[in-house]
């Protein structure tokens, strides 16, 4: 703050030490003439420089001079009487050449952010490195570990904790730009071709693209058990409409699984969901994993923090932790969101219904 | 703190210009140099302030301080730096900071190195280009204010729009904006000379200089806009009748007719309202260019974000503003003495048919822009004018002025022998025919417009040197005595020669260009070819490439010249930009002469056979470069002519072979010799 002020203090005295000078100087010299006229007789000057040089004809020189000194002389008659005139003393100058600062200083008062220090990104970094992660939010972390990465190039392990950070944050395209970096670093690891997989699954809304299942196809080559590889790509199967190939591999991949494995009940009720009946396209629930919607919420959240003009998007984040279960969060953002459009009862009533929304089994 | 300290910058440029208004105004009705002198010293700071500012928002984006509104918006932490300094005035508030800064720069300067000028129009002319910063730093701090803070600045910034993030964008908004506001100082002048009833040849004189610098500023900034829209795809090549870029053409178009008629003012005192008419409209036109940008009228990539309320508030200023202007111009005008008389056929007469062709040429534009505008408001159908029209009415007007712009240098003031002076233009006439007969025989396909057009730039050319050979009286008198006449040319005429001639440098291009290019689009794969105007493209390779803030697909493309020999290696890039995902195509241009082989990458397919394969398009731009280099021959030949002795108004008088006297120097000139 101490700096802003010298500053402003810097800049005012500058300006109206530089006002002073100039009245002063004005008032030395005393009147100011008509200047001219000198001009005209540059102008007869040049017109005989020209001739002299042989540029223009004899005369053109004459017409020209004449035509020249009659305007010389008719300036000389136009031209009013001189400014003589003398301003008040000197303290209405002084008054004048301090005002500009105080009258600019009231209407910074009034229009800027006093006190409000600069945030350079470096410095808010630094801030975020030295908080302990815990208390960082996803978009934060994902700073700081983009910093990170850059520190260690070679090193495969930041880069897959920068691919969470980013796909907690929303942001499924920087995850599988950060999980290729990672793959480049280190090829044979099934579980990034995995976590790349999903990225890039989750950047399609859930899709197993071609480019996700080449991404699964490499963890399979690197691991044959590799588990998340297998269970999307019998699913791209399934939703192919090969439904009894997808459900063989999912039985197979059920057997595979360790019985304490946690994914075992999601596994367990998407093949009793599939064997029910046909179902051309299975609920999000069923098929994407519930790490990735968490991730997906988080990131509707986060954008919603940092652009709440989205009522869609709030519609959405209350029905999404109304199906998570999260009953606290999801009032919460209820509420954030009545108080927004408090004036609006289209959006009020869809808020309502996306809070009516059955938890997910 | 430096944040703060540019916002406190901005409102105190504010209050200065206020204060730079009041005094230079009651200076006038008071008689008072006390009070000019305050006056310009206020514009001076407010100037000096405003540079605080502007370089306060530069830091900002520097060190992507997210805590800035503007910075959030159009920059990233992981932008290269250039980008970051150029994010500055990418934007609207930004590229308002920076008009801003242009527009109080003139009025420091104007206040700084004004002596020439009697005190009572420059005191009314410092006080109207006050009142210009008024309205425009008013408007940018409280309508449109780039200091705006985000008490939770967000993590990273939303990025510049990526087909800004080019070199280009570091020089051509600079100079546009020079151009624009420089005409401002010559609308303050033509206030001036309507309150003090006065527009005699040292107003003109005055007005000279400043005219020239501004339409050196804009030919510069007009050509780079095209330039940059020649090699990014998608722009509708170097130009395409784009309102914005009619935005920018209409005040060169009044810039032109303006230097030309503030000769016929300042030389023989005649047209004295026309001249002021035009020096209002100038600026005029460049506040409607900045209105058109930013009011969400326009759809393109020069039009910042849609937003009426500051649309109404330009367009509020252009009207207060023009509108004083033109009242007082319908009130004093007519007063005005009328000066010197001239014969139909004379130098005079031949500026005054320049001018009438460029105010039609400048009413078709206007037309062709506002019409679409108007219509929609109205009918609110959407309609579009576009080449067609252009082609129809402007080509023609300008056809009629460059196919009589050689003769014109050759008039004598006053009365002139029109029959002597088109005598003097065989030469040109001849190598003009020779030229046209020699393209129908050889150029293929043969056209009628492209002969013709070719012929019109060599006259053009060969025209303007005519001029050069008549005033040195080159093979009338011996060798030696034409040289030292050449030496002794005022830079006056050279840079008229130059802007003349690279008026026709650049009808060749644009006639040769449009005419004859050629294009070639195909589906590759690795290993194939296309072949474009003889040339032959060897799809060699394609690699991804990481940029700074993109990932790329670069094509790697051999080129072969008709006699198979290598003409370059292409490598245009197809770029996928990571804040905001958008997708940029870059193009390679190899440049052959005066040509341009011009490929472009497309997306990448799958073939039947399941392998890669990408729509490679490659264009043959014949003599593409002369485009651009026309132009830039006739901003040099401002420069030229703006650096001649006889329009430093300041400089003190040549005596005899000193250097010319500093700038600085005070005092009245023309005693000695």
């Amino acid at each position: 703050m101490i700096v802003f002020w010298i500053a402003v203090g810097v800049i005012s005295a500058a300006i109206a030490g530089l006002i002073l000078h100039r009245a002063a100087r004005a008032a030395a010299s005393g009147e100011t003439g008509d200047s001219t006229l000198p001009l005209y007789q540059r102008q007869l000057a040049e017109i005989e420089d020209l001739a002299d040089r042989g540029l223009i004809a004899a005369d053109e020189r004459r017409s020209a001079h004449a035509e020249a000194a009659r305007r010389l002389l008719s300036a000389a008659d136009a031209s009013g009487p001189a400014w003589t005139a003398t301003m008040g003393g000197r303290r209405t100058l002084v008054a004048l050449a301090a005002a500009a600062p105080v009258a600019a200083l009231g209407l910074y008062l009034a229009t800027g952010s006093p006190g409000y220090g600069d945030q350079p990104y470096a410095q808010r970094l630094d801030q975020w490195r030295a908080a302990p992660p815990t208390q960082l939010d996803a978009p934060r972390m994902a700073a700081v570990l983009r910093s990170v990465t850059q520190e260690r190039p070679s090193d495969p392990e930041p880069l897959r904790f920068l691919a969470i950070a980013e796909m907690a944050s929303g942001d499924a395209a920087a995850a599988a730009r950060a999980l290729r970096q990672a793959l480049r670093l280190a090829p044979d690891r099934a579980d990034l071709w995995e976590s790349l997989g999903e990225a890039l699954m989750v950047a399609a809304e859930g899709e197993v693209t071609p480019q996700a299942a080449a991404a699964f196809q490499r963890a399979l080559e690197q691991d044959p058990q590799a588990a998340t590889a297998r269970f999307h790509l019998a699913r791209g199967r399934i939703e192919a409409g090969e439904v009894a190939q997808g459900l063989a591999e999912w039985r197979s991949l059920l057997a595979d699984l360790p019985m304490a494995d946690p994914r075992r009940p999601v596994l367990q009720a998407a093949i009793a969901d599939v064997s029910a009946g046909p179902r051309p396209t299975p609920s999000a629930a069923a098929t994407v994993g519930a790490a990735e919607i968490l991730a997906m919420v988080e990131g509707l959240a986060a954008r919603l923090a940092v652009e709440p003009d989205d009522p869609e998007g709030w519609v959405r984040l209350v029905r999404s932790y109304g199906v998570l279960g999260d009953a606290a969060r999801r009032d919460a953002a209820l509420s954030q969101a009545r108080a927004r459009y408090a004036d609006n009862p289209q959006i009020l009533s869809q808020l309502t219904q996306a809070a009516a929304a059955e938890p997910m089994p | 703190m430096i944040v703060e300290i540019g916002a406190f910058a901005l409102v105190l440029s504010l209050v200065l210009s206020v204060l730079q208004t009041v005094a230079s105004a009651l200076a006038r009705i008071r008689r008072a140099p006390v009070l000019a002198a305050v006056g310009e010293a206020a514009a001076i700071s407010a100037f000096a302030a405003l540079a605080v500012s502007f370089a306060a928002l530069v830091y900002a984006f520097v060190v992507s301080d997210f805590s800035v509104a503007n910075v959030t918006a159009n920059s990233h932490s992981a932008k290269p730096m250039l980008y970051k300094v150029g994010g500055a005035w990418g934007s609207h508030e930004g590229s308002m900071l920076l008009w801003c800064l242009a527009l109080t720069g003139f009025g420091a300067l104007l206040a700084g190195y004004g002596r020439g000028l009697s005190a009572g129009l420059k005191s009314v002319a410092v006080a109207t280009q006050g009142a210009l910063g008024i309205a425009f730093l008013a408007y940018t701090v409280f309508a449109s204010n780039p200091f705006w803070r985000l008490t939770d600045p967000p993590v990273e910034g939303r990025s510049l729009n990526p087909l800004l993030q080019d070199p280009a964008l570091i020089l051509h908004p600079p100079f546009l904006y020079v151009g624009y506001v420089g005409l401002s100082v010559v609308f303050s002048l033509a206030i001036a000379a309507l309150v003090e009833g006065r527009a005699d040849a040292a107003w003109a004189r005055w007005v000279r200089p400043w005219t020239l610098a501004a339409w050196s500023a804009l030919t510069i900034g007009i050509t780079l806009g095209a330039f940059w829209a020649y090699y990014e795809l998608g722009w509708g090549g170097w130009w395409f009748w784009d309102p914005v870029e009619n935005a920018s053409f209409m005040p060169w178009l009044i810039a032109t007719a303006l230097l030309h008629s503030a000769v016929v003012t300042e030389r023989r005192g005649a047209l004295p309202g026309w001249t002021i008419f035009l020096a209002l409209g100038g600026f005029t036109f460049s506040m409607l260019g900045a209105f058109l940008v930013r009011s969400g009228v326009l759809t393109s990539v020069h039009a910042f974000a849609v937003d009426p309320t500051r649309g109404v508030l330009l367009l509020t200023i252009l009207g207060v503003t023009a509108g004083l202007g033109f009242a007082l111009f319908a009130w004093r005008a007519p007063a005005m003495a009328r000066g010197g008389l001239f014969a139909p056929i004379s130098r005079e007469s031949a500026l005054v048919l320049n001018n009438i062709l460029l105010a039609a040429a400048t009413a078709t534009v206007l037309l062709g822009t506002l019409y679409p505008l108007i219509r929609e408001a109205i009918a609110g159908e959407a309609i579009s004018v576009g080449p067609p029209y252009f082609n129809l009415t402007f080509t023609p007007l300008m056809f009629i002025l460059l196919l009589l712009l050689p003769a014109g240098p050759l008039l004598a003031w006053k009365r002139a022998d029109a029959g002597a002076a088109l005598q003097r233009l065989w030469v040109a006439a001849l190598l003009a025919a020779v030229a046209a007969v020699a393209t129908l025989a050889l150029v293929e396909p043969r056209s009628l417009f492209g002969a013709a057009g070719l012929a019109l730039g060599v006259w053009l050319i060969i025209g303007s040197l005519t001029e050069v050979a008549e005033r040195i009286r080159l093979f009338r008198v011996p060798g030696a005595e034409a040289l030292r006449r050449l030496g002794g040319l005022p830079r006056g005429a050279w840079g008229m020669t130059l802007a003349h001639a690279g008026l026709g440098v650049f009808v060749l291009g644009a006639v040769f260009e449009t005419t004859w290019k050629a294009e070639t689009a195909e589906v590759l794969a690795l290993g194939q070819r296309l072949e474009v105007a003889g040339y032959v493209l060897v799809l060699e390779d394609v690699a991804p490439v990481q940029g700074p803030n993109y990932e790329a697909e670069q094509a790697t493309l051999r080129a072969l010249a008709p006699d198979g020999t290598l003409a370059c290696m292409a490598q245009p890039e197809r770029r996928q930009y990571s804040a905001g995902g958008q997708t940029t195509s870059e193009v390679a241009i190899c440049t052959r002469g005066l040509s341009h082989l011009y490929v472009v990458l497309g997306e990448r397919r799958q073939a039947a056979d399941g392998g890669p394969v990408w729509l490679v398009t490659g264009y043959w731009n014949p003599w593409a470069l002369l485009i651009f280099l026309g132009p830039g021959l006739m901003a040099l030949g401002g420069a030229i002519s703006l650096s001649d002795r006889r329009l430093r108004l300041v400089a003190g008088r040549r005596a005899a072979p000193v250097a010319p006297a500093p700038a600085a120097a005070p005092g009245p000139v023309g005693g000695q010799a």
